[in-house]
């Protein structure tokens, strides 16, 4: 299906590029946020989505722009490569604090000169007090307050740099084209009647909307004016040939709908990026690209207008161009998503709505050229069904062989019936695509944060189940307990006060989730990704008002390995098999196993208890059973849009927690797991490190125990293989036949797999220099393993490895 | 008795499989990497790396086990004895005792649990030791196997007597027979075994209705010479119905093995045959028109 040479070979141009994307240092732009800065104290007397859509106008209108050498796909986020726009309506108080620190890092380094450092105190200056942090914060009650800086719960990334977790409607931008947005709004508009609040409300959006969608029209055509000036300029005939051809590209999509696929990709890549340039948010996804983009493709391969090498190329170009966006977040929030990539996700595969297989010959070209890239962007996921093309499946080994994590697989086996029992319309539940690393939405039709909302910390809450609620970590005892372990005479007393603390903690994400929400709807309103997004035009609303036509969202639970094998801990060797007592857990705990006789009880609690990810029934079940008294627990609360307009407005649960086992372990003293006091939780729903002792088919057994059709913010699982293990064509067709298992029979709901060897892992960590291109999958995405901190290093390296048999 | 159960395993038969290991083997080869496999008893490890000297074991049997020097303990192996009482003794696991007596009815819980992996051509696998060295216990299996419709395939020196070979023929779908060398001195010094017994075994399976799959181990200063190997391929090539031929080429992962035994690694100092080595024979089993391929 595919021309052998596409598979391997990159144009010289494309390698360039690359090298220079790569080899660009991070740093920070501060060119937007000074024209917000401006925009806003000019006209303070204007609601706040007249000021979003000044700002964006002037920032479009005035922001440097560029074309660098050989691209073929064009803009930029700022007025550099991989520099770091500044969103100072989010949050400015860690800016000062943090600038003079930004270049040491551990991880995610920036490099910010003393000039920027010192436009960006003033500008914080400005700012103070009016962001969206300081409202978010006003919004919580003192307990709220107290559980977020007590980590117990933490959502700071969402008041820090906003939610998005959103795909948009590409087919109705490529089909449309801008000026049918602005028609459409125009009709809208003057519909309106002003005599009542939801009128004026109304007017107000679709005058930002207007003022949105023409800056953006006028963002682009700055660059077919460059591309124009380029050419003039352009002594090698065949790149002034191009930069003529950019601009005219551009000439079109700024008004109308693409003619060609190089149009259609061009006009991708200026929504991906314009979205970018107006929220804070990351994981803002490419949706089902080889869907959208295939009729184009198609017309062009059979009229001739296109090679396949030159559509491989612009698509390399446009994977180079995703990573030269780049994100600056607090120290506090990067923790939770190490690597610092913008979780930029392309979905391909899967199914038409009418249920045949959807892989087409541009599947496969994307699936090669993101292969050839290499790089952390786009997220690339395959959505797996049972019928799936079996060649493709294969193709998609030979990436996972190169040992940059992707493709990550979803399943429509669970996620389609899953969504369809929410009550999504049948035609949408087949069009779901990935969104940022590996949880799911409708593109097009659903709110923000489908995923990634507060995450909760399920080790500090299991914690203060044993202590009759208080929370040692934080000395407060936010929910008073039934009791405390010493007086427990038997599991089930455990596991009631279990189910009192989780059911109180959870409240509490829902309560702190209503505050963000609130704060992030009256504070920072997206205008453009509202218009993008089905209903919220005729509705006259933005999402965050209940414009979309789904609204689905969910926290992250973080530590279910640990909290299934504490439980089992407990339950085998102090209630059954006595081997020991409650009061020498209780101590082992409180010293973090400190002495030879905490080290046994340590070692009995790690060797002799069922541990999560060996297909044990006695552990999964437990583990089950204690996760489904939150899921039940969410299933009763609404998001702040019920009632306003979408489809749902309700919760569900998520385990898609990125890097967050990290520093979620990092506030979690001892265990009953046997885990040491503050060293990682279990990431995702994967089994803790080194405790799967029996491979692959046992953890997926395992994984495929939970409620995984509830669990629709995401069941994460990352399967490391070492790169022997998928050597040969037999090895990559074993592994397809696990996965079809996993998904078809155990309906498991996701899987990525890291395939690298431990050697490297270390070798990168002691000489980074040399292995600047070594990508890791840190559950759920990409990330260049040297850019991690030395904590999550040495979680990857720690992680079981399974080899084949000797 | 059996020494492992192991899912996912993917080198031995087709298609994905779980390995049961018995123990107990009446060969032991130089190289094998599976050291605790040869005896028919348990056998006690013990891996220093993992001990914490919380001493449990000293008070098991005080006189056969001492505390070194340097961290760490001492077996006296001859005076051991009951050594099942050592099973689950050692809280860290540095201490582990090797075997396990499982019924029928408890292997096939094990095995059904990857059944959903199996699908068109993966199942069980019996292997060891030498599972033909197993008594009654082992046709029931077989037979419990057959009726639930469950592959099975078995990994054997032939290294039996053919009453034991002809009991299984009919529940076996492939025998993956160990070929290691064909003159009788070699195969004595290296193996301490009969290789008349193994090959007219193999003649002898070789007529039956059994599907047979030859496995080479490719072993340094054993067999590792063309003219070796090819002596063997050429003897293939009398059989009938040798349906394809593995090269095993030797690997060092079980060394360690040998130290958790206190037993004597006779190959020290050799380095693992690398698949570019075993080219010539490819080349010279492939003129033949042999079907050959490295690894299970």
């Amino acid at each position: 299906m595919i021309i052998e040479k596409n598979r391997t070979d990159v144009t010289e141009r494309i390698k360039n590029l690359r090298e220079k994307v790569l080899s660009t240092k991070p740093s920070v732009c501060t060119e937007r946020a000074r024209f917000y800065t401006q925009v806003y104290s000019e006209n303070e007397d204007q609601p706040v989505i007249i000021k979003r859509a000044l700002s964006l106008e002037k920032t479009l209108q005035e922001m440097t722009i560029f074309i660098d050498e050989g691209e073929l796909i064009i803009g930029n986020q700022s007025s550099q490569h991989r520099a770091a726009p500044i969103f100072p309506e989010y949050a400015v108080d860690w800016l000062p604090e943090e600038m003079d620190d930004l270049d040491k890092r551990p991880g995610d380094a920036f490099y910010i000169t003393e000039s920027h450092k010192k436009e960006l105190i003033e500008i914080a200056q400005w700012w103070k007090g009016k962001v969206l942090w300081d409202r978010g914060r006003a919004l919580m009650s003192q307990e709220l307050r107290d559980l977020q800086d007590s980590a117990i719960i933490k959502a700071t990334g969402n008041l820090t740099s906003g939610d998005a977790h959103i795909a948009v409607d590409f087919y109705k931008i490529l089909s449309v084209g801008l000026n049918g947005y602005l028609d459409e709004i125009d009709r809208y508009h003057r519909k309106v009647k002003r005599y009542n609040q939801e009128g004026v409300k109304k007017d107000q959006f679709y005058t930002a909307l207007s003022i949105s969608i023409k800056a953006y029209q006028n963002f682009i055509q700055r660059y077919s004016k460059l591309a124009r000036s380029l050419a003039e300029e352009e002594q090698n005939p065949q790149r002034a040939q191009e930069f003529l051809l950019m601009a005219e590209n551009c000439t079109v999509i700024a008004q109308k709908p693409p003619r060609d696929f190089y149009q259609a990709l061009q006009l991708v890549y200026f929504v991906q990026l314009v979205l970018q340039i107006e929220s804070n948010g990351h994981s803002v996804s490419l949706g089902r690209l080889d869907q959208y983009l295939f009729p184009f493709y198609q017309q062009d391969i059979i009229t001739g207008k296109i090679s396949e090498e030159f559509a491989s190329e612009i698509l390399e170009n446009t994977w180079i161009k995703l990573l030269s966006v780049n994100k600056i977040r607090p120290w506090s929030h990067t923790r939770f998503s190490a690597g610092g990539p913008l979780y930029q996700n392309v979905t391909i595969g899967g199914q038409t709505t009418d249920g045949k297989d959807a892989v087409n010959a541009l599947s496969f070209l994307i699936l090669h050229s993101v292969g050839k890239m290499k790089l952390t962007q786009p997220n690339l996921s395959v959505r797996f069904h049972k019928n799936i093309n079996p060649e493709f499946m294969l193709e998609c080994t030979r990436v996972i062989e190169k040992g940059f994590g992707m493709p990550s697989f979803n399943n429509d086996e669970i996620v389609i019936p899953g969504l369809l029992e929410l009550g999504v319309e049948k035609e949408d539940a087949y069009s779901y695509s990935a969104i940022g690393c590996i949880e799911i939405a409708v593109p097009g039709k659903w709110g923000y944060r489908c995923t990634g909302m507060s995450f909760l910390n399920l080790m500090r809450v299991f914690l203060a189940s044993l202590h009759n609620g208080l929370d040692k970590q934080s000395g407060k005892v936010f929910n008073k307990g039934i009791g405390s372990f010493s007086d427990f005479n038997s599991y089930e007393d455990l596991f009631k006060a279990w189910q009192h603390q989780i059911k109180y903690y959870t409240q509490k994400t829902v309560e702190i989730d209503t505050a963000v929400d609130t704060a992030l709807e009256e504070q920072v309103p997206d205008i453009l990704c509202s218009a993008f997004v089905e209903n919220c035009i005729p509705r006259g609303k933005t999402i965050k008002e209940g414009g979309s036509k789904y609204d689905f969202i969910s926290g992250l639970q973080v530590g279910i390995a640990n909290l299934g094998n504490s439980l089992a801990a407990i339950k085998k060797l102090v209630f059954e098999d006595h081997r020991i007592s409650k009061e020498q857990l209780l101590e082992a705990l409180e010293t973090d196993f400190d002495g030879e006789d905490g080290e046994k009880i340590r070692q009995l609690l790690l060797n002799f208890a069922p541990k999560y990810g060996n297909d044990d029934d006695y552990v999964d079940l437990l583990l089950k059973e204690a996760y489904m008294e939150y899921i039940n627990e969410i299933d009763n609360y609404h998001t702040t849009r019920h009632n306003r307009g979408p489809i749902g407005c309700k919760y569900y649960a998520g385990t898609s927690s990125i890097s967050a086992n990290v520093p979620s372990g990092a506030v979690v003293p001892a265990t009953p797991d046997g885990r040491k006091a503050f060293t990682p939780v279990a990431e995702g729903s994967s089994p803790s490190s080194g405790t799967d002792l029996l491979g692959p088919t046992a953890v997926f057994k395992s994984v495929s125990k939970l409620p995984t059709g509830k669990i629709m913010g995401g069941v994460l699982l990352n399967q490391k293989l070492s790169p022997k293990t998928i050597e040969k064509d037999a090895d990559k067709l074993k592994l397809v036949s696990i996965i079809h298992t996993f998904f078809e029979e155990l309906k498991g709901w996701h899987v990525q797999y890291n395939i690298v060897s431990r050697e490297t892992l270390l070798a990168a960590k002691k000489d980074p220099e040399k292995y600047r291109d070594l990508v890791v999958r840190i559950a759920g995405y990409s990330a260049f393993f040297t850019t991690l901190s030395p904590d999550t290093q040495d979680d990857i390296i720690a992680r079981t490895e399974h080899s084949l048999n000797f | 008795m059996i020494f492992n159960v192991q899912r996912y395993s993917t080198h031995d038969g087709e298609g994905i499989r779980t390995l049961i290991f018995y123990k107990g083997c009446p060969l032991n080869c130089h190289w094998c990497s599976n050291p605790e496999s040869q005896s028919f008893d348990y056998s006690l490890m013990y891996d220093r790396k993992l001990c914490k000297n919380f001493g449990d074991c000293l008070k098991v049997n005080g006189t056969a086990i001492t505390q070194t020097e340097h961290n760490g303990i001492q077996i006296q192996r001859e005076s051991l004895s009951n050594i099942e009482n050592f099973r689950e003794v050692c809280i860290s696991k540095a201490m582990t005792l090797s075997g396990e007596k499982k019924s029928v009815d408890e292997l096939l819980i094990e095995i059904e649990k990857d059944r959903p992996f199996y699908r068109e051509n993966g199942g069980v696998t019996l292997s060891g030791g030498e599972p033909l060295s197993q008594g009654d216990e082992l046709v029931a299996l077989l037979k419990r196997l057959k009726m639930k419709k469950i592959g099975v395939n078995m990994e054997t020196s032939l290294h039996v007597k053919w009453n034991r070979v002809a009991r299984c023929i009919g529940y076996v779908d492939a025998f993956l027979v160990d070929l290691k060398h064909l003159d009788s001195r070699k195969f004595r010094t290296y193996t301490n075994g009969d290789v008349k017994l193994v090959m007219d075994n193999l003649v002898r399976l070789t007529n039956s209705e059994a599907n047979v799959v030859i496995r080479i181990p490719v072993i340094p200063d054993f067999n590792h010479t063309e003219k070796e190997i090819s002596n063997m391929i050429d003897f293939i090539l009398t059989l009938k119905k040798v349906k394809e031929v593995h090269l095993l080429p030797y690997h060092t992962f079980g060394v360690e093995k040998y130290k958790m035994l206190d037993m004597d690694y006779k190959m020290s100092n050799r380095k693992q045959v690398e698949d570019r080595e075993l080219a010539p024979y490819i080349q010279y089993a492939k003129s033949k028109g042999i079907e050959i391929k490295i690894g299970g």
